[in-house]
């Protein structure tokens, strides 16, 4: 759950945005590639087969006078040594590799295919037996058995293409097997079995239409292979002989005479590697492929944004808090031209404290944890607001001026362990690295501290984790490794992202009483980000709530967790499952109806209101001022009134499961500030 | 890691048997026989069937696959039915030739392939986009066209290499080195593209790890983080798609060596086919079975060394 904001923002960031109005035609007929693929191959198809039809001269008509003629009025492509057409020569020759290409194919997948769907539904012995012999067939030198083949069976072209996709139905069947298999996963083909569909239909139904882009992919490419193929084999001379026309034997020819006609090469190459390229841009466009423009817009426009931290410093009453290591005022992140993801959010860490954001899935904690360390992912940038470390302001700063401040002064712990070290490097090296770096130290000398840091960690064995790889190490040791590694630079700030989630329960106990520890004997300052309350009863001092890209309560972690000043902080006490020692394990848990607003369509006024038990008519219109509470501050107009009647999110009464708050109000994109 | 090794090797053995078996079936398949085309055209049922038991063609097929194999591992991979030369030693000369270019152009594609596939990758944007759409277009061209093309340049027109033929390294290695130059190019313009999408993609992929974003947390050089870590991660599968690409190069020396008539393999195999010269054929199929055998388990050695999971597996 906790990775969701990642890949929402991700998404949002990333998905182009489709077209106004659909027009029915396929997706890969929409790219540039597709397109000319789609166009070119079916010209060339109809040209070739019609060519008797239409052909301005018949293949094999001499016209000595003209030979090697340069492209004329009578003969659009020119023509060859004899004086033959070569535009008429050219399509005449086109249907020969275009059926036997089609011919490989059919032998291909009609072997590749079923031999796939027989191993992914008998299980893994018969998968096996098929998988060796195709191993076998796949590892033998194909352009040399089909030449032998050539030397017993005779030049003889549709059987020795029918071979030829004997040959490679091997290469279909490994690529067709992973996809069968993944699709043969997914639940719903075990429902049709267990309704009873037999296992035809099973296949035919289910399992073939899932894999019909990969086949139309696979198709496309080896028909451009086949072709290639066919003409080199005419190149050779295993073609049609003369006076018929052949690709590869006119370029044969064509070889003759560069001296003399090079024009003679161009037209039949020309129109062979465009058909070629034709298959092979289609099948890219089947799946999907384009050129990513991927990075092109990485640079972020700067000037604007630090007229906003400024307009947002000099507005903002608060004075610099001084004894704050780290202060964020009225930070937004937004997806660059796109909705923001966090708005206004403020709060304040004293130096040796843990201050935890907590929050439900795609409430903007991830986003927020990350624009500390001007880390956030491509197309997402900080659009408002000021975080000031140590009386420095970060947002803004350059990306070598963040990378400078890495690990040195902030580091970050993610929430994934086992995929957050580099699989390819040994720990030692990884932890030597930044230690040489950042300690000016050499490489004996790194590799003692990094043991060191092992056991500061509570790695026992650090000699044996050193010489490990990250795969060789369980969760909660990586974990241990992860926290190693960000303290390699002597950071001030830990920031860390979930680091509990992906562990064993026992393993998360552990972990946080090692930062516990680490806090107490370092001076360290955390953020923690985390969606569960237990971590955050545990380890924090201090408390953000946060609800869709707001802090909605905060203050210290005594006084928000005890008394609950908010609805929503009060709604997820209430949902947590830990129970204090000593008090009765409650009947039902209590529960939030509803997700979280995604970005982008959050409602003006109160973003909880539609999820909130206590909310009323004017919590859906923008309120003017946020009401003061106590120490910390709650975002919530209603706030004294429900401290006033003591009220309690309770657990619903069976039979009372749908919660009766207000309609949700009509979501207005962009109006959330 | 040696149960690994030891399975590897066994489909190694495997394939090469196969080999033999394919062919042998293949060559008795067909309705030619051994005796007709060494007596050729003309020659009288009767001297060809007496020829055909000279030969011992009308032995059981197991005894004939037995004894070939048993001939083999001696080294031995009898005599041309055309002009009777020892087919074993006319192979030992050619091997070099094809294993030379297609080494050389794997090498070739390497290079030009991983700078291209990184930059597109790291670039982004109008650098990608150009060089994806060009190496699509290059793995789509014909070989032999490339080849003719590139003579029609570099030796037409330019005057820098000769345009065919075949210089011994021991009489002149300059010239054998120019005699390669053309034939390289023209195999590793379609490798390189290939080398370029498979580096691009795996790139792209390392450069999405998460623990590219570990690095990054840790202030790790833009530099470092690319060249040494995501290309490190990029290496397993270029590294794969260059042995592959070493054998895709060492079948298609076949119309390379015919185009530029150079005295390797693949040409051996096109004579032989030509002729239905059966020893032959089934020679040139059996060492190139064995030199795509032996980089397959090269190639696994390798990645194995590369990939920590398998290394330590």
């Amino acid at each position: 759950m906790s990775v969701l904001p990642l890949d929402a923002a991700d998404e949002v960031a990333t998905e182009p945005v489709p077209p106004a109005r659909r027009r029915g035609l396929p997706a890969f007929l929409r790219r540039p590639g597709g397109i000319f693929g789609a166009t070119w191959l079916t010209f060339v198809i109809v040209a070739s087969l019609t060519a008797p039809l239409w052909r301005p001269y018949e293949p094999a008509e001499q016209d000595t006078a003209n030979a090697l003629a340069l492209p004329s009025a009578e003969h659009w492509l020119g023509t060859d040594p004899l004086g033959r057409d070569l535009l008429s020569r050219i399509f005449t020759a086109g249907s020969l590799p275009l059926l036997s290409s089609a011919l490989m194919l059919v032998v291909a997948f009609g072997i590749g295919l079923p031999l796939a769907l027989i191993a992914a539904e008998r299980g893994r012995r018969v998968e096996q037996v098929i998988s060796r012999l195709t191993e076998v067939l796949i590892a033998l030198p194909a352009t040399i058995l089909l030449l032998a083949v050539i030397g017993v069976i005779g030049n003889r072209l549709y059987p020795v293409m029918a071979i030829l996709g004997v040959m490679i139905s091997a290469s279909v069947y490994r690529v067709l097997l992973g996809v069968a298999q993944s699709v043969r996963q997914r639940l719903y083909i075990d429902a049709a079995r267990v309704n009873g569909l037999g296992s035809l239909r099973v296949n035919l139904v289910h399992v073939l239409p899932s894999m019909a882009t990969v086949v139309a992919v696979q198709a496309a490419q080896l028909f451009g292979i086949g072709l290639l193929i066919v003409a080199g084999l005419a190149f050779l001379g295993f073609g049609p002989g003369e006076p018929e026309p052949s690709w590869g034997f006119m370029i044969q020819d064509a070889s003759g005479y560069i001296y003399t006609a090079p024009w003679l090469m161009v037209p039949t190459g020309l129109v062979l590697a465009l058909t070629v390229v034709a298959a092979n841009e289609l099948a890219d466009a089947i799946a999907g492929k384009v050129a990513v423009a991927g990075r092109a817009g990485r640079r972020r426009r700067r000037g604007p944004l630090r007229r906003a931290v400024a307009a947002a410093a000099a507005g903002t009453a608060e004075a610099p808090d001084p004894a704050a290591v780290l202060q964020v005022r009225d930070l937004s992140v937004s997806v660059d031209d796109g909705p923001d993801l966090v708005t206004g959010v403020s709060f304040a860490l004293q130096p040796g404290r843990v201050l935890g954001l907590v929050g439900e899935s795609g409430c903007g904690k991830t986003m927020t944890a990350r624009s500390l360390l001007g880390l956030l992912p491509d197309g997402v940038s900080v659009s408002g607001g000021s975080i000031l470390w140590r009386g420095r302001e970060l947002v803004g700063l350059s990306e070598r001026e963040m990378s400078a401040l890495r690990g040195r002064e902030i580091a970050m712990i993610s929430q994934e362990p086992m995929v957050a070290l580099d699989p390819m490097f040994s720990i030692s090296s990884q932890l030597t690295g930044p230690i040489r770096r950042f300690r000016g130290v050499g490489r004996s000398e790194a590799r003692k501290i990094a043991a060191e840091l092992l056991r500061n960690v509570g790695i026992v064995d650090a000699e044996r984790v050193l010489k490990s790889h990250p795969h060789q190490l369980s969760g909660g040791m990586a974990q241990r490794v992860c926290i190693a590694l960000a303290l390699t630079g002597e950071p001030d700030l830990l920031v860390a992202d979930e680091p509990t989630t992906a562990l064993d329960v026992t393993v998360q106990a552990e972990i946080l009483s090692l930062l516990r520890a680490l806090v107490r004997d370092t001076g360290l300052s955390v953020v923690v980000v985390s969606h569960d309350l237990g971590v955050v009863a545990d380890i924090c001092d201090d408390v953000a709530v946060m609800y869709a890209g707001q802090v909605v309560e905060s203050g210290t972690a005594e006084a928000v967790l005890d008394a609950p000043a908010h609805p929503y902080t009060m709604a997820l006490l209430g949902a947590n499952p830990h129970v204090p020692e000593g008090e009765p394990v409650p009947e039902r848990l209590a529960s939030i109806a509803g997700t979280v607003p995604p970005p982008g369509s959050w409602p003006t006024g109160c973003r909880f209101a539609s999820r909130c038990r206590f909310a009323q008519e004017r919590c859906t219109v923008p309120f003017p001022e946020l009401p003061a509470h106590g120490a910390g501050s709650v975002l919530c107009i209603r706030v004294d009134e429900l401290s006033r009647d003591h009220a309690v999110w309770e657990p619903e009464h069976a039979g009372d499961e749908i919660a009766t708050p207000l309609a949700p109000p009509a979501p207005v994109a962009g109006v959330s500030r | 890691m040696l149960a690994y090794i030891a399975r590897r090797l066994a489909l190694a053995v495997g394939t090469v048997l196969a080999a033999i078996v394919i062919t042998f079936l293949l060559v008795h398949a067909g309705n030619t026989t051994p005796g007709a085309v060494r007596l050729g055209p003309g020659a009288t049922a009767d001297r060809i069937a007496a020829e055909n038991e000279a030969l011992g063609w009308n032995r059981p097929l197991f005894t004939q696959f037995t004894d070939y194999v048993g001939q083999l591992l001696q080294g031995n991979l009898g005599t041309s039915l055309i002009d009777g030369r020892d087919i074993a030693a006319d192979l030992t000369d050619r091997l070099p030739v094809t294993a030379s270019i297609a080494l050389f152009a794997t090498l070739l594609s390497g290079v030009v392939g991983i700078l291209l596939g990184v930059a597109a990758a790291v670039r982004g944007g109008r650098t990608a986009q150009g060089i994806t759409t060009g190496s699509g277009v290059a793995l789509s061209l014909p070989s032999f066209w490339v080849g003719i093309l590139l003579v029609y340049l570099l030796s037409l027109q330019l005057g820098w290499l000769p345009a065919t033929g075949y210089t011994e390294f021991s009489t002149d290695p300059v010239g054998w080195a120019t005699s390669l130059a053309i034939p390289v190019l023209t195999l590793a313009v379609g490798g390189a593209a290939i080398v370029t999408r498979t580096a691009a993609a795996g790139m792209r992929e390392a450069l999405a790890q998460e623990h590219v974003r570990t690095l990054r947390a840790m202030g790790t050089p833009q530099w470092r983080i690319r060249y040494v870590h995501a290309l490190r991660y990029a290496s397993v599968p270029v590294v794969s798609v260059l042995g592959i690409q070493f054998i895709v190069l060492f079948g298609g020396s076949v119309i390379i060596e015919n185009l530029f008539a150079l005295p390797g393999l693949g040409q051996a195999s096109q004579v032989a086919a030509v002729s239905s010269d059966f020893p032959a054929l089934i020679g040139v199929v059996v060492v190139a079975t064995v030199v795509v055998v032996i980089t397959n388990l090269l190639l696994d050695l390798l990645v194995a060394a590369l990939d920590p999971k398998v290394r330590t597996a």
